[in-house]
C-alpha cells in the first residue's frame, strides 16, 4: 500500500481543500480523513501542511472559519466556503481539467 | 484584497488570541486523530504516538501556520527589534557611545538640511505661494539686481493678461514715536496693492488698500507687525487707531498683522507697513501670475512694458556717461518664480558664494566619519560576539536570519541617533542662522519640525545604519562564525582585523580634512582680525546724528560747528569730526570723476568719496603724506579743493606730486575745477579684505545737505565710558536730534569678521569631534586587540621579550594607521581646501602653518589614544596573561 501512494503535485492541495468543504463545513481532521478516504488513501497527504494551507486559504478570503462542536462533542474550527472560495473552485477545477486532457493528449501522441 | 488585509491585521492585533486558536486547533486534530487509532485496538500512548507521528513536529506545523498567515515578517522584525533593545540595554557604554556619534553626524546634518530647507524651499505663508514671481533686471555685464526704478513698475502696472496683481516695496529707517520714547524702526513701504495681492488679511483692525497710497491721501497710515505690536504696545488691541508719529508725521494705526507673516523676504522683518507714496526711487518688484501663465510667456508679455520704462528714463539719464547709459538700455527683464519670497539671503549665500555648500561638504565629511567609527565599533563588537552568535546558528538560526538581526540592530542604534540628533539639530539650526544673519530676531527662519525634515531626519537615520552596519555584517558572513567558537588563542592575522585597521586609516584620513580646514580658517581669522586699515582701530566711535526732525535748528552749518566744539570740550575726548560716510564699514558711495590726461584729452572713471569735516584725518589718525587737511577756511565760498589717498595719486598722477592738480566730478568738461590740497595715506574703506583703491574726500563744509552725518571722536580711554556723555551732550543741545548706529571701530571690525568667524568656528568644532571621534576608535580597536592577544603578549613575555619591546609591538599599529593615514588625508585635504581659496585672507589653501599644525594634532592624540592601551599590555604579568586562556 505504501508504495501505491503518490506525493501530492504542487498545488493541488488547495483545489482538494476547497472542494472537500464546498460539500459542507468540515474541520482539519475531517478534511484530512475525508481526503484519504475518498483518494483511497493514493493522495499522500501531509497533514502537517494541511494546516498552513487553510490559514492561507482563510487568509485569502476562500474559506471562512468558525468554533463549533465536532462528532464527538469536542471543540474544533470548521471552515467552509466562501462566495469567492466557489468561484475560485470552479476556476481551479477547470484549469486542472485542462491541464490533465493537454497532458493526455500529449501522452498519446507524443 | 480587504479581507486579506484584515485578517492579517487581526493576526498582528490579536496575536494572544490566534495562537491559542491554532494551539486549540492542532490539540483538537490530535485528539481527533488519537481517538482515531484508539479505536483501531491501539493502547492511548501508542495511539497518542502514532497521532503525533503522523502530524510532524507540532512547533513546525506551527511555525508554518504562521508564515501562511502572512505576518511574519513584521512579527519576526518586532522580535528583532526587542532583541537588539535587550542587547544593547546590556552594554549601556557602548550603546550611548554610537548613539551620541550619530546622533552629533545625523544632528549636524539634519540642521544644515533644516537651514537650507528654510531658506531656499519653505514657502511664504501667503496665499498660492507658487503663483508669486520675482522681477529683476539684467544688466549686459551679467549681474542681476532686484533694484527697479519705480517707473518700471509704474510701466508694468499697466499690463493685466500676465499678472493678476502686482505690487512694490522698498524698506526703509524711520524714527517712530508713541506716547514716550522714540527708537528707530523699520518700515517696508508698500503700494496699495500689496496686501491684496498676497491675499493676506489682517488680524486687527485693516491693511492697507490702494485709496492709502494716493498721491495726496490726507492721513498717512500704517500697519504693524505682530513682533513689534507685541514689544512695543504688549499686544494691546486698542492700537488700532490710535495715532503715532513716524519721522515726526503723525500716522494712524490701522491694523496689525497676523504673527506668521513677514512680508515678502525673510531676511528682512519690518516693524510695519505703510503707503509708497509717490516716487521712492528704486523699488522691489513682485507679481502673481495668472492661473495657466507660465514664466516665459509672462516675461515675453511684460518685457514691452520694461522697454517702454527704460525708454522713459532716457532724458533723465543726459549727464551719464555714453557707455553707462548704452548699457542701462540695453537692460533685459527677468522674472524668477518667488514662491519662498525674495531673499538676500538667498542671493547671497546660495547663489553668489559657496558658503552653503562648503559648510554642507563639512558636515557630511562628520557624518561619514561617525559612520566609519561606528562601523569599526561594530565589527569589534561582532567579533566579541561570536560565541553567543556561534551558539544561535548551532540551534538553528539561518545565516540570514543572524544578519538582519545585527542589521536591526544598527537600525535601531541609528534611528535612535537620529532622535536625539533632532535635539542637536534644532541647537545647530538656531547656531547656524544666528551666525549667517548675526540676529536672529529681524528674521523669519525658525527651526520648524515639518514633514519634510523628520523625513530627511529618518532617511538620513536608515543611511547611516545601513552603511554602518553593512561592512560588519558581510563581513561576519563571509567568514562565518563558527571558527570563533573554539578557543580564544588565535596566532593568525584574523586578530590584527586587518579591515578594522582601513577603517581607521580611513577615519584618519577624514579627519585630516576637517583639521586641516580649521587650521587655515583660523588662521585666516587671525590675518583678517590683525590687517592694518591704515587708520585708528582703537578709541575711535563713530554715531549717526540727524537733525533733521528737529524744528529749533535752522543754520545747519551753526549746529554741526556747534557740536563738534561742545562734544570736543567733553572731558576724556580728544578729537572729533564729521564725515557724509563711516571712516570704515559698510562702503560707501562711488562717484564718476573727470581726469585730464597727459595728451590733454579727459577721461572719466569710478572712484570712492566722501566728504568730511576739518581735522577729519587726524581724528582716525590716517597719516597725512603731503601737503594738507581741511580747515576752516574749506567753507561754502572757498575754491574747491579735495584731498586724495595716495593709490589716487599714484594711479592718475604717476610720478607727480599731485599736489596743485586738479580734476573734475561735475560732468565732462570739469576736469580742471577741484584742486588737490593734500594726500593722505593708504586706508581700509569698506572691508577688512580691500586692497587699496584710490579715494579722494571733499570738505563736509563746502557741500553741506541736509541729512545726517557720521560723527566720529577719538577718545582718550575706552569709548564705552564716553558714550553716554555724548549722547547727553547731543541731546542737550535739543532732544528730537536722532542718535543712531553708536559703534567702536572695533564693533565694527568684529561684525564685520562674523561670516569668518563663523566658519573657523564650525571648522574647529568639527576638526575637534572627528579628532575626538577618531581617538575614540583608535583607542577601542588597540584595546580590542590587546585583550585578543594576551595570551600572545603573555607567551613572548614569558620568553625573554621587555615591557617596551611589548610597548612597541602594540603602538606599531597605531603610528602606522596614523602615518598612512596621514599621507592619503594630506593631499585629499590640500584638494579639498582649493574650494576654500577665495574665503581665505593672506594665505593659500596649502598653508603650511596650518598643515604642520593639524598634522600634529592628530598625530598626537591618535598617539596618546593608541599608547593607553599599549601601556596596559605593557604592565601585563606574564603569568596572569597566560592564565587568561
Amino acid at each position: 500500500m505504501a508504495d501505491e501512494r503518490i506525493d501530492l503535485p504542487q498545488g493541488t492541495l488547495d483545489l482538494l481543500i476547497l472542494r472537500t468543504v464546498a460539500l459542507g463545513p468540515h474541520h482539519g481532521w475531517a478534511i484530512s480523513e475525508r481526503l484519504q478516504q475518498i483518494s483511497a488513501k493514493v493522495l499522500q497527504v501531509q497533514q502537517g501542511s494541511l494546516y498552513p494551507a487553510l490559514h492561507r486559504l482563510e487568509r485569502r478570503g476562500w474559506i471562512k472559519a468558525r468554533w463549533g462542536a465536532s462528532e464527538n462533542n469536542r471543540r474544533a474550527k470548521f471552515y467552509e466556503l466562501t462566495g469567492s472560495g466557489r468561484k475560485q473552485l470552479e476556476a481551479e477545477a477547470d484549469a486542472w481539467r485542462k491541464l490533465v486532457a493537454a497532458v493526455a493528449q500529449v501522452l498519446e501522441t507524443a | 484584497m480587504l479581507s486579506d488585509f484584515l485578517f492579517r491585521l487581526r493576526c498582528l492585533f490579536r496575536r494572544k488570541q490566534v495562537e491559542g486558536e491554532l494551539d486549540e486547533e492542532l490539540r483538537s486534530h490530535l485528539e481527533h486523530e488519537t481517538e482515531k487509532y484508539v479505536k483501531t485496538g491501539l493502547s492511548p500512548e501508542e495511539a497518542t504516538r502514532r497521532a503525533r507521528i503522523a502530524l510532524g513536529g507540532v512547533d513546525q506545523v506551527k511555525e508554518e501556520c504562521r508564515e501562511a498567515r502572512g505576518v511574519s515578517l513584521v512579527e519576526s522584525a518586532a522580535r528583532d527589534v526587542s532583541y537588539a533593545v535587550r542587547i544593547l540595554r546590556r552594554r549601556p557604554v557602548f550603546a550611548v557611545v554610537a548613539v551620541l556619534t550619530l546622533a552629533l553626524g545625523i544632528g549636524a546634518n539634519t540642521a544644515m538640511f533644516s537651514v537650507m530647507d528654510v531658506m531656499l524651499l519653505r514657502a511664504l505663508p501667503v496665499k498660492n505661494p507658487q503663483e508669486l514671481v520675482e522681477f529683476i533686471r539684467w544688466h549686459p555685464d551679467g549681474s542681476m539686481m532686484t533694484n527697479l526704478p519705480y517707473e518700471v513698475f509704474q510701466h508694468l502696472r499697466e499690463n493685466t493678461t500676465a499678472l493678476s496683481g502686482i505690487f512694490a516695496l522698498t524698506s526703509d529707517s524711520r524714527v517712530f514715536r508713541a506716547g514716550a520714547g522714540s527708537e528707530r524702526s523699520t518700515v517696508h513701504e508698500v503700494s496699495g496693492s500689496f496686501f491684496s495681492t498676497l491675499g493676506v488679511n489682517a488680524l486687527l483692525g485693516r491693511t492697507i488698500d490702494p485709496n492709502d497710497d494716493l498721491p495726496n491721501a490726507e492721513h498717512h497710515v500704517v500697519v504693524l507687525s505682530y513682533p513689534f505690536w507685541s514689544r512695543r504696545f504688549g499686544r494691546d488691541p486698542s492700537v488700532v487707531g490710535a495715532t503715532v508719529r513716524v519721522n515726526g508725521a503723525p500716522c494712524t494705526v490701522i491694523g496689525v498683522m497676523p504673527a506668521d507673516f513677514f512680508g515678502v523676504d525673510r531676511s528682512r522683518l519690518p516693524d510695519m507697513w505703510a503707503p509708497l507714496g509717490s516716487d521712492p526711487g528704486q523699488v522691489w518688484v513682485l507679481g502673481r501670475l495668472k492661473p495657466g501663465v507660465s514664466i516665459p510667456q509672462a516675461r515675453a508679455q511684460l518685457e514691452p512694458f520694461f522697454q517702454r520704462a527704460l525708454e522713459s528714463l532716457r532724458d533723465g539719464m543726459k549727464d551719464w556717461p555714453a557707455h553707462e547709459r548704452d548699457a542701462f538700455l540695453a537692460e533685459k527683464l527677468l522674472v524668477h518664480r518667488a514662491t519662498t519670497g525674495t531673499s538676500g539671503l538667498r542671493w547671497y549665500y546660495w547663489e553668489y558664494s559657496n558658503t552653503l555648500k562648503i559648510i554642507l561638504g563639512m558636515t557630511g565629511l562628520v557624518l561619514l566619519i561617525a559612520c566609519v567609527n561606528l562601523a569599526n565599533l561594530l565589527l569589534a563588537r561582532s567579533a566579541a560576539r561570536s560565541q553567543e552568535i556561534g551558539i544561535r546558528m548551532a540551534i538553528g538560526a539561518g545565516r540570514r536570519r543572524i544578519l538582519r538581526q545585527l542589521l536591526t540592530e544598527n537600525l535601531v542604534l541609528a534611528l535612535s541617533g537620529g532622535v536625539v540628533g533632532l535635539l542637536v539639530a534644532a541647537g545647530g539650526h538656531r547656531l547656524l542662522v544666528t551666525f549667517l544673519t548675526g540676529n536672529l530676531e529681524r528674521v523669519s527662519l525658525d527651526f520648524r519640525l515639518s514633514g519634510r525634515l523628520l523625513g530627511f531626519s529618518f532617511a538620513m537615520s536608515i543611511l547611516t545604519g545601513l552603511l554602518s552596519g553593512e561592512l560588519p555584517a558581510l563581513r561576519a558572513a563571509r567568514e562565518g562564525f563558527l571558527p570563533a567558537m573554539h578557543g580564544k588563542l588565535q596566532l593568525r592575522g584574523a586578530t590584527r582585523l586587518p579591515l578594522a585597521r582601513k577603517l581607521l586609516t580611513a577615519q584618519v584620513a577624514l579627519s585630516l580634512m576637517l583639521l586641516v580646514g580649521a587650521g587655515l580658517f583660523v588662521r585666516s581669522l587671525r590675518n583678517l582680525a590683525t590687517t592694518d586699515l591704515g587708520l585708528a582701530r582703537e578709541n575711535l566711535v563713530l554715531m549717526s546724528v540727524d537733525p533733521s526732525l528737529s524744528k529749533s535748528i535752522r543754520d545747519r552749518r551753526e549746529f554741526w560747528i556747534q557740536l563738534t566744539e561742545r562734544l570736543t570740550a567733553l572731558p576724556g575726548v580728544r578729537s572729533v569730526s564729521l564725515a557724509g560716510d563711516a571712516v570704515f564699514g559698510y562702503g560707501g558711495w562711488n562717484t564718476t570723476i573727470w581726469i585730464r590726461q597727459p595728451d590733454g584729452a579727459e577721461h572719466d572713471t569710478h572712484v570712492p568719496m566722501n566728504v568730511v569735516g576739518p581735522g577729519f584725518f587726524e581724528t582716525v589718525q590716517i597719516p597725512l603724506l603731503t601737503g594738507r587737511e581741511f580747515g576752516r577756511q574749506d567753507q561754502g565760498k572757498s575754491p574747491p579743493v579735495a584731498v586724495v589717498n595716495r593709490t589716487f595719486a599714484r594711479r592718475f598722477f604717476a610720478g607727480e606730486n599731485p599736489v596743485g592738480k586738479r580734476f573734475g566730478n561735475s560732468g565732462a568738461g570739469s576736469s580742471s575745477q577741484i584742486e588737490i590740497v593734500g594726500i593722505i595715506g593708504d586706508a581700509k574703506y569698506g572691508d577688512l579684505r580691500e586692497q587699496p583703491q584710490p579715494m579722494f574726500y571733499l570738505p563736509l563744509f563746502q557741500n553741506l545737505e541736509d541729512r545726517s552725518y557720521q560723527v566720529h571722536v577719538r577718545t582718550s580711554g575706552d569709548p564705552a565710558a564716553a558714550i553716554a556723555a555724548i549722547r547727553r551732550e547731543i541731546e542737550a543741545i535739543d532732544q528730537d536730534i536722532s542718535i543712531d548706529r553708536v559703534r567702536t571701530i572695533k564693533e565694527v571690525i568684529h561684525s564685520l569678521l562674523q561670516h569668518d568667524r563663523m566658519f573657523a568656528f564650525l571648522a574647529s568644532v568639527f576638526g575637534l569631534l572627528a579628532l575626538l571621534l577618531t581617538s575614540i576608535g583608535i583607542y577601542g580597536v588597540v584595546a580590542y586587540q590587546v585583550t585578543r592577544r594576551t595570551g600572545e603578549i603573555g607567551i613572548r613575555m614569558a620568553l625573554g621579550a621587555q615591557r617596551t619591546d611589548v610597548l612597541w609591538m602594540v603602538m606599531r599599529e597605531t603610528l602606522l594607521v596614523l602615518a598612512v593615514g596621514s599621507a592619503v588625508g594630506l593631499p585629499a585635504a590640500i584638494a579639498a581646501a582649493q574650494v576654500l581659496r577665495s574665503l581665505l585672507y593672506g594665505l593659500g589653501p596649502s598653508d603650511l602653518p596650518a598643515i604642520i599644525w593639524a598634522t600634529a594634532t592628530l598625530a598626537v592624540a591618535g598617539a596618546l589614544a593608541g599608547f593607553l592601551p599599549a601601556r596596559r599590555a605593557a604592565s601585563l604579568s606574564p603569568m596572569d596573561a597566560l592564565r587568561c586562556e
